[in-house]
């Protein structure tokens, strides 16, 4: 055997180190190759991006309850009396001071001006209660303070804050005939929650006309098991006409409609994509296989077999493409890793979400380059392999 | 022997090349083709918008309502022709995942002021008018789901709910109608207002948002000013814009398509512009020795670089050519299946000319290096070289 992987090895190295005469047309399979791979990476960094905000958003102990039918919260309304009888049902954390954590809130979309188009977009104004910071995990205020009870007081996400302007610490901002001042920023572990604007809640309801109006309920509950028991118990009730989902569950929803979209665009794409860049690899494969007609058919006089030309072939192949996929992989982890966007979710308002790369993701796309080498290799082998010898020798 | 003979021969004379490269350059243009009709549908409610059309809106922000009795405040004001208003619906068939768009309207001012965009038959109008539970549905929304005129169908609100706590509204289908232009899209649905107002149970007397037609385009800044002025400083402050600017800043609401099809068009177009153009280079060197004889024959320099920049652009037109052709066909055949998300997907004629010009820079630009390179090529070192 050893022979065979000698003849292997050294037909490999005669066939790379030839590749500097064939630079131009070798680099272009690179770039060709390392283009399809920028493509497919950023398309699926923006769909894992998206996701992660909103599946990062919901906790599995935290229960949403809307009115039933209604999908997202901007459709939902609960009134007074059911959030009551919510408060009552089992299974909700406590908080100190012994009373359920719950949270009646109001979700308003209110305009804000888009940094990079200029235009007007929907945001989220959210009303919440004292507990409404509590029955979340994660809330914190990173600059200013949080707003006081009763007054015209607002405070941003720090991810909407990056994507909107006219929200800065000490702004004014005018709803309707109210006028409100920016007095804090605050960070939700980057959920989605940090792509909207929070107020007093008595507030938000008096100012807006909404007296007595909510529309979801978050509680915190014991523990993710106790879902069920609360579920069962706003069913029983005729009053409750609410659907119980957790947070989890109702994000998961809303994160799966948008981030297939980007996959049902970006796979299709990137293939077709791959495709003319096969087309590349196999023009440049053949053009390496007929430039050194005469050294293979020279190599097969002097004994060599027809499989140390066909590897070698498929190993210059696989390079270039596998370099292609290298530097695509590095140029978008370079240039969209952590770029932010924003897009409408299902709740018609904002989400900002930042283009996020995974080792998963990167995986996929080095398979993509190296089917695209391999493909491309594969033909132009088998021409090595089976040049006749003496037609080789004669072909200059 | 002419020259475009000449260019065909050189052009195949290694066929599977040729192949590849046709194949690699119709990838590229399908993709553009493909993507700028997408790009083109996503902005097609600039296309559609009427040049005297204006939206008022609550300054807030769309979503939230304004109070009815502004409609006969705004129809007052000078330069105002005609003025409607719409609630948005929440409609859904059946299950949640049918999504429908769905508006309460005031049937005679609704189909007035929107006559630019469709067209209805007299009876249909009048049926709409005097039957309170009847919808006009249109073209596409009728074809999409199967009904015809006459049919009941019952339709769900995910904002709404009856009076009698149902979140079901069964409505008569009394009519449809058809676009007048192509990019209009008639995937949508409207009912009375007045029954709409009397059978739901959330906030009375309330609309989402008005259009209108002015006098005169040049009357369109006035008469915004004037109605937000008039609503300055009330509960339900205004805020007014023309339809196009509308429809654009709700386009962009979704992010910004133009970039990521510029983006990946630029992508495609620098891949196979690298691809092409090397080989170009290749295959032109390869023939050093017959550009020799050609130029020993008394071919002139202009003529040779004619030939090798007519067979670039040769190239670029058979492989780009089909490429177009079939994201054409592509997007006539994905028209029906994605109509609701992306109305008015199509490669236009316009879309088409775009790619044409494409093409001919494209082959220009490949065939310019190699080109230049054989016009100025001598003769004793042609054929000197192997």
């Amino acid at each position: 055997m050893r022979p065979f992987f000698l003849q292997v090895a050294a037909v490999t190295l005669i066939n790379l180190k030839s590749i500097p005469r064939r630079f131009w047309l070798s680099l272009s399979t690179v770039v060709a190759v390392a283009l399809v791979v920028v493509v497919l990476l950023s398309f699926l960094a923006m769909a894992n991006g998206f996701q992660h905000t909103l599946t990062s958003s919901g906790a599995d102990d935290v229960a949403i309850i809307l009115r039933g039918g209604s999908q997202a919260e901007i459709n939902s309304t609960v009134s007074r009396e059911q959030v009551r009888l919510v408060e009552e049902g089992p299974g909700i954390a406590r908080g100190p001071d012994g009373k359920p954590l719950a949270s009646a809130e109001l979700y308003l979309v209110v305009d804000g001006l888009k940094r990079s188009s200029q235009t007007k977009a929907n945001l989220p104004l959210r009303g919440i209660g004292k507990d409404g910071a509590a029955v979340r995990k994660g809330i914190k205020i990173v600059e200013g303070r949080m707003f006081n009870p009763g007054a015209n007081e607002i405070v941003v996400g720090r991810a909407l804050l990056r994507e909107f302007q006219g929200l800065e610490i000490g702004q004014t901002v005018g709803f309707a005939t109210s006028r409100w001042t920016v007095v804090g920023v605050f960070e939700a572990n980057g959920s989605v929650f940090e792509s909207e604007i929070w107020a007093d809640l008595p507030v938000v309801q008096s100012l807006f006309n909404r007296n007595n109006i909510f529309q979801t309920v978050r509680v915190r509950l014991q523990s993710a098991t106790a879902l069920e028991a609360l579920q069962r118990y706003v069913e029983a009730d005729p009053r409750l006409k609410l659907d119980v989902k957790s947070e989890a569950a109702y994000f998961a929803e809303q994160a799966s409609q948008t981030s297939d979209l980007i996959h049902k665009l970006g796979w299709p794409l990137s293939i077709t994509m791959a495709l003319g860049a096969l087309a590349g690899a196999l023009n440049t494969m053949y053009s390496s296989v007929a430039a050194r007609a005469v050294e293979i058919a020279t190599l097969r006089a002097i004994g060599f077999g027809g499989t140390p030309a066909f590897i070698g072939t498929l190993v210059e192949s696989l390079l270039l493409a596998g370099l292609g996929g290298m530097i695509g992989t590095i140029a978008t982890s370079l240039v969209f890793d952590g770029f932010s966007a924003s897009t409408l979710g299902a709740s018609f308002t904002q989400v900002v979400f930042s283009f996020t790369l995974s080792p998963a993701l990167i995986g996929q796309a080095v398979l993509l380059a190296l089917a695209v080498g391999l493909a491309g290799g594969l033909l132009p082998a088998v021409r090595a392999a089976r040049m006749p010898i003496v037609a080789g020798l004669s072909s200059s | 022997m002419n020259d475009l003979l000449l260019i065909r021969k050189n052009l195949f004379r290694k066929k599977l090349r040729a192949i590849l490269m046709l194949f690699s350059i119709l990838i590229a243009f399908l993709i553009f083709g493909v993507l700028a009709g997408f790009e083109r549908a996503f902005n097609a409610g600039e296309d559609v918008a009427a040049a005297d059309r204006l939206m008022v809106v609550n300054k807030i922000n769309f979503t939230q309502p304004l109070p009815i009795a502004y409609v006969n405040r705004v129809r007052a004001l000078p330069g105002v022709r005609q003025v409607t208003h719409f609630n948005w619906f929440g409609g859904y068939y059946q299950e949640p995942k049918n999504f429908l768009i769905v508006m309460a309207v005031e049937p005679e001012s609704y189909l007035q002021v929107y006559q630019d965009q469709i067209d209805i038959a007299a009876g249909a109008r009048q049926a709409f008018s005097r039957e309170r539970t009847g919808v006009l549905v249109g073209e596409s929304m009728l074809k999409k789901w199967g009904w015809k005129v006459g049919d009941r169908v019952p339709i769900m609100s995910n904002i709404f709910t009856q009076k009698n706590g149902s979140r079901t509204w069964d409505f008569t289908i009394v009519g449809t109608f058809v676009a007048r232009k192509p990019s209009v899209d008639t995937n949508f649905m409207v009912l009375q207002y007045e029954y709409f107002n009397e059978t739901q149970n959330l906030g009375r007397d309330l609309i989402g948002w008005m259009a209108l037609n002015t006098a005169s385009p040049s009357d369109n800044d006035g008469v915004a000013k004037a109605i937000d002025q008039m609503f300055a400083n009330s509960f339900y402050e205004t805020s007014t814009d023309t339809e196009k600017a509308f429809n654009k800043a709700f386009a962009a609401q979704l992010g910004n398509i133009a970039l990521i099809v510029a983006l990946v068009v630029g992508a495609a177009l620098a891949t196979i512009l690298m691809i092409v153009g090397n080989t170009m280079v290749m295959a032109v060197r390869e023939r050093t020795r017959e550009i020799g004889v050609l130029k020993t024959l008394g071919f002139s320099g202009g003529r040779i670089l004619r030939l090798i920049l007519g067979e670039a652009v040769l190239l670029a037109l058979l492989g780009g050519l089909p490429g177009i052709v079939l994201a054409a066909l592509f997007a006539a055949a994905m028209e029906t299946s994605v109509g609701n998300f992306i109305p008015g997907f199509a490669v236009t004629p316009g879309i088409a000319l775009k790619a044409i010009l494409l093409m001919l820079g494209f082959g220009l630009a490949t065939g310019l290096i190699p080109a230049i390179a054989a016009m100025r090529l001598k003769i004793a070192t042609a054929l000197g070289r192997s």
